[in-house]
């Protein structure tokens, strides 16, 4: 019998099937500067070019066996979409991830916006669909391609002054709570259009949402019912995650919809484990920097296998890997993942 | 009731203004406390952050979170604006103004803002360069108004490294300035092997870091005065 592939472990994992062993994969940008080197790619460059961003996107697959190939790099998508300016830092030669140069709501009386009726083909959302496209053509039936999009508080976040957005969800719940409605709706016209790409699963990041800031009662009533709108409306596997503070919210985040929630270092897994029971999928939860990038292999290896005898369903990053990751702990990581067994 | 009971009175209410985020109780407490000829500094630093260190409290407990935090720093500095005016100028033998700022490609600046409210509160001058601030602009800025101190601030690993960078060049330029580094990824161990001088682990321990420094600021102040009295 000959091994499956990564794209059938993936998908076996979320159907909810046996498969050999835990995936080790993640729903969030995973780009390395050994990727880059090899097609001497720019990593600001990369964020307006479907060829660029599917070449790099692949090359953690290609070069390490990483088992997914997950686009885009950066959280500005949607916001870019509904009128935002953004900053991708061309002038520089270190790594940085855009940003919201310019928000679209500047005072509370400008909160009461609408949905651009052509939002699915504003910003950059058809070159995502056409680099998803071109990643699927060129390796699509052996890994999973992810994609993501951001929760309705994080986009809120992002569209708006996120010190008013913080006092106006105390002081006002009900007016933000209608933002985070049409948000929502934005939220579903994009993410279906990724699906409509081809995206194997959709993270859906909601790191703003994170028990650091909010408290778990905030949660449940504010951002809970949008969250759960959004994963009803959507076909494909979804994964949902918080970063941050998450062991109060675990249950609520099961209760969203999503097929599987991802979490990072921050959260106690053999206690969320417990929490929500054998049944859901529950991805983390290493430190994608202080680990992977700044640890040693041995850390490495440590880690991975603490997570996984911990209880995550799959071997995943708390957040984005950082693209200086060297690639002796990628190595470590993927072969620490291929030889464990429950 | 004697003037030290409508002092306590007042210093209470002060506190209870800031802990249950009321800038209007806050702005009638300070107005009430300049009426009653008290210092304008004891009504600041004990009733005022007397109530921010409860809020840090309750922040660490859990039972505020950052929408509490913010509300509560506004109903401070609508006391603050009414009494910095009346402050005299502590005579600590330091000049005491500090450049902060959240370094390039970071957009957060809630827990920058949190620091930069206790530098108010204890009558530092404060440069903030705001947010997403290129590396080059601490280091001029530094020079230019020749602050004794350097806040960097962070949220997320991806920009924290250029921390790094900021640290050396204001190091070789100027070994005598102090840096303090903060935000969510920052570590102790990251602060030591950069050679940052101080480090806030998050909005609550930058709160508690600022409050402490202004307390050993506020001890100085005190030592001086006995001297001098004695």
């Amino acid at each position: 019998m000959s091994e499956i592939t990564p794209k059938e472990r993936v998908l076996k994992l979320f159907a909810g099937e046996e498969t050999d062993r835990p995936p080790c994969f993640s729903g969030m940008g995973n780009v390395t500067t050994e990727g880059l080197k090899k097609y001497g790619y720019k990593f600001a460059a990369l964020h307006s070019n479907a060829k660029m961003m599917s070449d790099a996107a692949a090359s953690t697959y290609k070069l390490f066996g990483f088992e997914c190939v997950v686009v885009p790099f950066d959280l500005c998508v949607e916001a870019e979409a509904l009128g935002c300016e953004i900053n991708v830092y061309a002038h520089l030669e270190d790594i940085l991830y855009p940003t919201i140069k310019k928000k679209l709501i500047h005072t509370e009386d400008e909160m009461d916006i609408r949905i651009p009726s052509d939002l699915s083909v504003r910003g950059r959302i058809p070159l995502i669909k056409e680099t998803i496209g071109l990643i699927k053509a060129d390796i699509g039936n052996k890994v999973a391609v992810g994609t993501y999009v951001l929760g309705p508080f994080t986009l809120a976040g992002q569209i708006m002054e996120l010190n008013d957005l913080l006092k106006l969800s105390f002081k006002k719940p009900d007016k933000v709570g209608k933002l985070l409605d049409m948000l929502s709706d934005a939220i579903i016209i994009v993410a279906k259009e990724f699906e409509k790409a081809g995206a194997d699963y959709i993270t859906v990041r909601e790191m703003g949402a994170t028990s650091d800031v909010l408290s778990p009662r905030v949660f449940k009533n504010l951002i809970l019912p949008y969250l759960k709108k959004i994963f009803a409306e959507l076909k494909t596997n979804t994964v949902l995650h918080i970063c941050g503070k998450t062991n109060d919210i675990a249950v609520s985040m099961v209760e969203s919809g999503a097929r599987a929630i991802s979490v990072d270092q921050k959260n106690d897994i053999a206690e969320t484990r417990k929490k929500i029971g054998n049944d859901s999928l529950l991805f983390g939860n290493y430190d994608p920097y202080n680990v992977l990038v700044s640890g040693t292999p041995e850390k490495v290896r440590e880690t991975i296998r603490k997570c996984l005898d911990d209880g995550v369903s799959a071997v995943w990053p708390g957040c984005d890997i950082w693209p200086t990751v060297p690639p002796e702990n990628i190595i470590a990581m993927m072969d620490e993942a291929k030889k464990y067994r429950r | 009731m004697s003037t030290e009971e409508k002092r306590q009175e007042i210093l209470a209410k002060l506190k209870n203004a800031v802990i249950q985020y009321d800038e209007d109780t806050s702005k009638e407490a300070s107005k009430e406390a300049l009426e009653l000829g008290l210092e304008a500094n004891d009504a600041i630093f004990n009733g005022l952050v007397s109530g921010m260190e409860e809020v840090g409290r309750l922040f660490e407990a859990q039972e505020y979170f950052v929408p509490e935090l913010l509300m509560c720093a506004d109903a401070l500095y609508a006391g603050l604006d009414i009494l910095k005016p009346h402050v005299k100028q502590l005579e600590l033998g330091v000049r005491g103004s500090v450049v902060i700022g959240t370094v390039e490609g970071d957009v957060h600046d809630i827990g920058k803002n949190i620091v930069k409210m206790m530098f108010d509160v204890a009558g530092f001058t404060v440069y903030d360069l705001g947010r997403d601030v290129p590396l080059d602009k601490f280091v001029e800025e530094q020079m230019k108004t020749d602050s004794d101190l350097v806040c960097l601030s962070a949220m997320m690993t991806t920009t924290m490294v250029g921390m790094k960078k900021v640290i050396e060049d204001l190091k070789a330029k100027n070994p005598n300035v102090k840096i303090m580094i903060g935000g969510a990824p920052v570590s102790q161990d990251i602060a030591d092997k950069w050679g940052a001088d101080g480090y806030a682990k998050d909005a609550n321990n930058a709160l508690k870091d600022a409050i402490n420094m202004i307390s050993s600021l506020k001890k100085l102040k005190e030592e001086a005065e006995a001297k001098k009295g004695s």
